[in-house]
């Protein structure tokens, strides 16, 4: 217990950050693979990875409040939202009806055995990876109400 | 261990040199991973009749780490049950050891791993090898994989292994093989909007069998197929499952080598969606598919001196059939859930399944804003009509036989249909309200009546400004049977993005009996930055199924403090 103490502070100090996604391949809703790494490189482009699942209400709040700004957003800030289900087999055929019930104009992936899930060390959805130029640049941990403003203001920072 | 802890104190200072050489831009590799720890104090509770174990603290620690250079990436997990593992743990997560670990190269084309590897075929049904902390679940298997894409149209799987059981493996040798073969460029399907593709499956456990003459082979194969169909905004898919005969256990948990029959299952799913709407029907018919690494399950006394058996735990089993029906998230609504009964099970006379087959029928509706009931800013209804049965057929108990029918239904296992209407008023107000109908055949779980349940919940979410908010949930539960009438709330304040604190009970009042009659009060908060969470809970844990993902655990009642931690790197 001790060691694992030391070992928590140790990693606190650390403080680095993960510099580049995963060389992970997961599909998307026509089972075509894709690569997180490299479909997502753009120059100057920010990619904001967002984990969720049909079950996590306040996932789903976090992308219905985030459609509201989406189409100012994306143009604004050159950002593409890619929503990431991490829904298992058990919930993972709702995906489809969800997404067009609810009109996300978001870009639909399935990480259904939670490869990349696992890769990020995500414990808790709803959580947010924000990419540009191939670097990690910033990371949401969690969502409460309005947390998009804040979100909104650091993809302007970058 | 301590060799270890040295190992792990020792990789966490390579990224520090690594940061600092980052600046002459060379490839030094990068390291990736996460820390979790989940932690409790038990203490004894009168009310519920809970006697904290000897020792109360028990904590459950995850450090996984990675180091990726160019196409290489070696990990490993090293798991830390100090002094104990939680209870209703299985007792074979015990002390500090590594969990798993791996090697893994990987270009455009080919990714060899050796070591741990998790995998999933299809759906699941024959195969997943997977992880899942709350429940307690790590079935990585151990041993070797090659993926192999030619091109973008064929994919392929070969694998062999064993299942990680605790910090061990099980002595099943499972051999798997897996494609995918997407027809839409060859078919000329995309211009059409449409896309086709299929998959074929095998999977294979060897395991040696300790009696003479037995009616299966020691070899068991099974084997799938796969489609997924979409023409515009219509959609099909299916998978087709057959296992070959295999002994099964008997109403004591230990193998027989009567009753062998081959075991099936097959899917079937589709649906339609447009802009505002989606419906999505799902049916499945289950005979005979448990799957296990280990024929026979191991069986262990647990800390309160009862006889559990290592599939209590989940432990042991190769594949995954999860329960098809809408995972709720009220407290009451959780209550009766519902596990899918893939297997055969004689119980009693009574009791007695050799698999489930039913459905479910999910619609999503938008009901468009600008609109009278849409309103501002749209309406948000979803409606989910779930029911599952046994086969029919007829069941004898003695000597154990079933005779069923593919078609049609069987005795109700469990239904829930359920609709929840959600809406956003205005930037301040969010509401919500769910109804939900319950019925749960509790003799097939655990040898309660059947019970029929009707739960009503609302909920409402005031922000005070963009970053403060408080949320109240209500909840009541109307039963038949069982334990009765139930009601609840969760009050839920967050001052700002990264404070979140809560309160929530539920309460027994209906029960006949009166020791049942107690609340289960739980008040706890969590904080958020960045990558970290920390989360603190005190109260009193239900006894029941723990659910995550369809697959269920059962656990007894318990109360104590719990601190959460979470961190990635």
């Amino acid at each position: 217990m001790r060691v694992l103490v030391i070992t928590l502070f140790l990693l606190t100090q650390i403080s680095f950050a993960q510099e580049s996604l995963p060389n992970i391949n997961i599909k998307d809703l026509k089972n075509k693979t894709v690569n997180i790494k490299t479909d997502f490189a753009e120059e100057d482009k920010i990619y904001v990875f967002s984990f969720w699942a049909t079950w996590c209400v306040p996932c789903i709040r976090e992308l219905e409040a985030i459609k509201l700004h989406y189409s100012v957003w994306s143009k604004e800030l050159n950002m593409e939202l890619i929503a990431i289900s991490t829904d298992d087999s058990r919930t993972q055929k709702r995906v489809r009806p969800l997404v067009n019930g609810k009109n996300w104009p978001y870009r639909i992936l399935l990480d259904e055995n939670q490869e990349l899930k696992r890769a990020l060390a995500i414990v808790n959805i709803p959580y947010t990876v924000i990419v540009k130029n191939g670097e990690i640049k910033h990371v949401v941990n969690g969502y409460s109400q309005g947390a998009e403003m804040e979100l909104y203001h650091k993809l302007q920072e970058l | 261990m301590k060799n270890y802890w040295f190992l792990m104190i020792l990789c966490l200072s390579i990224p520090l040199s690594a940061q600092e050489d980052k600046k002459e831009k060379k490839d030094y590799g990068r390291i990736y991973g996460g820390v979790e720890s989940n932690s409790q104090y038990y203490l004894d509770d009168e009310g519920l009749n809970f006697i904290k174990p000897e020792e109360p603290f028990r904590s459950n620690n995850y450090l996984f780490f990675n180091y990726s250079y160019k196409n290489f990436t070696a990990g490993f997990q090293i798991e830390s049950y100090e002094p104990n593992a939680l209870l209703n743990y299985n007792p074979l997560f015990n002390g500090t050891d590594l969990g798993t670990y791996f090697l893994d190269y990987k270009n455009e084309k080919l990714q060899v791993t050796v070591g741990h590897f998790y995998e999933q075929f299809g759906s699941g049904i024959l195969l997943r090898a997977w992880e899942d902390r709350a429940l307690g679940i790590n079935s990585a298997m151990r041993g070797g994989r090659v993926k192999y894409s030619p091109n973008d149209n064929i994919n392929f799987t070969a694998l062999y292994g064993r299942q990680r059981s605790g910090f061990h493996v099980t002595n099943g040798d499972i051999y798997g093989l897996d494609t995918d073969i997407f027809l839409g460029e060859w078919l000329n399907l995309y211009e059409k909007n449409q896309d086709l593709s299929i998959g074929l499956s095998y999977v294979g456990r060897y395991e040696d069998v300790n009696f003479e003459n037995p009616n299966f082979n020691e070899l068991t194969n099974a084997y799938s197929f796969r489609f997924d169909y979409i023409n515009n905004s219509f959609y099909l898919n299916g998978e087709a499952t057959y296992k070959e005969e295999d002994g099964i256990l008997d109403s004591q948990g230990r193998l027989s080598n009567d009753f062998v029959e081959p075991g099936h299952a097959f899917q079937l799913n589709f649906g339609y969606s447009s802009m505002n709407y989606g419906i999505d029907v799902t049916l499945r018919r289950v005979q005979n598919m448990s799957f296990l690494s280990e024929r026979e399950p191991t069986t262990y006394i647990d800390f309160q001196g009862d006889l559990t058996s290592s599939l209590d735990f989940l432990d042991g089993i190769m594949n995954f059939v999860p329960a098809l029906t809408k995972q709720h998230h009220s407290q009451l609504s959780n209550i009766y859930v519902y596990q899918a009964f893939n297997g055969v099970s004689f119980v009693d006379p009574e009791i007695m399944r050799a698999g489930e087959t039913g459905g479910q029928i999910d619609f999503f509706y938008s009901i468009p804003s600008g609109t009278a009931l849409g309103g501002k800013y749209g309406t948000n209804i979803s409606v989910n009509l779930a029911s599952w049965y046994n086969l029919p057929g007829s069941y004898t108990f003695s000597p154990p036989n079933y005779d069923v029918d593919f078609f049609g239904i069987g005795n109700k296992f469990f239904s829930d249909y359920s609709i929840e209407i959600t809406k956003k008023i205005n930037d301040d107000w969010h509401v919500g309200a769910i109804y939900i109908d319950q019925y749960s055949d509790l003799r097939f779980l655990d040898g309660r009546d059947p019970v029929n349940a009707d739960i009503l919940v609302a909920d409402a979410t005031y922000n005070f400004t963009s970053t403060k908010s408080i949320r109240l949930e209500v909840e009541k539960m109307w039963a038949t049977a069982d334990r009765k009438d139930w009601i609840g709330s969760t009050l839920e304040f967050n001052p700002n993005e990264n404070f979140s604190v809560y309160v929530w009970d539920i309460y027994n009042y209906g029960s006949d009996k009166p020791e049942e009659q107690v609340h289960y009060l739980n008040v706890g908060g969590s904080f958020r930055k960045g990558r970290y969470r920390v989360a603190l809970n005190y109260g009193r844990q239900r006894g029941g199924l723990v659910c995550v993902g369809g697959v269920c655990r059962f656990v007894p009642e318990s109360s104590g403090f719990t601190l959460n931690f979470n961190t990635s790197f």
